[in-house]
């Protein structure tokens, strides 16, 4: 009987937890939908200016704008590079899609803290960076 | 459960996206309902990861309790917690935000900051989207990008957990 009523308890526990956050998840899903109206593959493209570097720096702070499903990015970043932008910049895209969203960045700052946001995101920003030149140079010397 | 015990999050958000909507409404009216439409597909979509996180949830709850979260990921957690949390990126679904509730729950009893930065980048491996990436982009380039992410992951926990440090 106890047990029944932990199993209940902790039922409640985790509803009531996901609840609290509803209101934020309904401001995130509304914000995407206007994302997915205004910003399109055009859009993106007129970003980019064929530098390496800028175009990863570039890469990533668009993919940190959009967020929405990977498979998406994954797409888009396959556009992208078929259009011409290096795969720098397509990694770079691809990855802060994922991880840095900031759509979702106002209810990280509200469940996490502004200081927990605002340093994984900017490690976040710097890493990406990183894995995205060096995948690119690793594939590069693979493949050469 | 009341409603009333409740301590909603994210309102004032709500209320300001809400008033973006309005104005998107009176200039661009028809665009304002393609995009509320597209809104109420992504949470149709979100609706079973939704339940699947209330469950989890409900048995981390049930077998986890307070203490052994502080144990395995708490100050005195040793290398298992960071093979966990990256375990953890990898296999869990849908998007970040939604992983909120659960993970504020953690961090409250103890969760490492390195910990949940690991556990968050290693989200960027999609182990269901593999073939699409392998398609678009080549075995070789999600091999390597995908080992780069793991060690990218590491080093972002290890940099959290320094400045934690530093800064207590």
């Amino acid at each position: 009987m106890e047990e029944k009523n932990n199993i209940k308890e902790a039922f409640n526990k985790s509803l009531k937890g996901f609840l609290s956050m509803f209101p934020m998840l309904m401001a995130i899903l509304l914000l995407l939908g206007i994302f997915d109206v205004y910003i399109t593959k055009d859009i993106l493209l007129s970003f980019f200016i064929s530098n390496n570097f800028v175009d990863t720096i570039t890469g990533t702070l668009l993919g940190g704008v959009l967020t929405g499903n990977p498979m998406i990015s994954y797409i888009l970043g396959g556009e992208l590079t078929d259009a011409g932008v290096s795969l720098y910049a397509v990694t770079a895209f691809i990855l802060s899609w994922v991880t840095i969203g900031l759509v979702q960045l106002p209810a990280e700052v509200e469940v996490f803290g502004f200081r927990f946001t605002f340093y994984r995101t900017l490690f976040t920003f710097i890493t990406t960076i990183l894995v995205s030149l060096s995948t690119v140079l690793t594939v590069n010397w693979i493949l050469s | 459960m009341k409603i009333i015990d409740l301590e909603f999050k994210g309102i004032k958000f709500l209320f300001f996206v809400i008033i973006i909507y309005i104005l998107i409404f009176l200039f661009d009216g028809e665009k304002s309902i393609l995009a509320l439409t597209k809104s109420f597909e992504i949470l149709l979509k979100l609706l079973p990861i939704f339940v699947m996180i209330i469950f989890i949830t409900t048995l981390i709850n049930y077998f986890l309790k307070p203490k052994m979260i502080m144990k395995h990921f708490g100050k005195d957690s040793g290398i298992k917690a960071w093979i966990y949390s990256i375990i953890g990126g990898i296999v869990s679904h849908g998007p970040m935000y939604i992983w909120y509730p659960m993970l504020s729950e953690f961090r409250k009893n103890g969760l490492k900051d390195g910990l949940l930065a690991t556990f968050m980048y290693t989200r960027s491996i999609k182990i269901p989207f593999i073939p699409i990436m392998i398609d678009y982009f080549g075995v070789t380039f999600t091999v390597v990008l995908f080992t780069y992410i793991l060690l990218g992951g590491i080093l972002q926990g290890i940099l959290m957990e320094a400045l934690s440090k530093k800064i207590d």
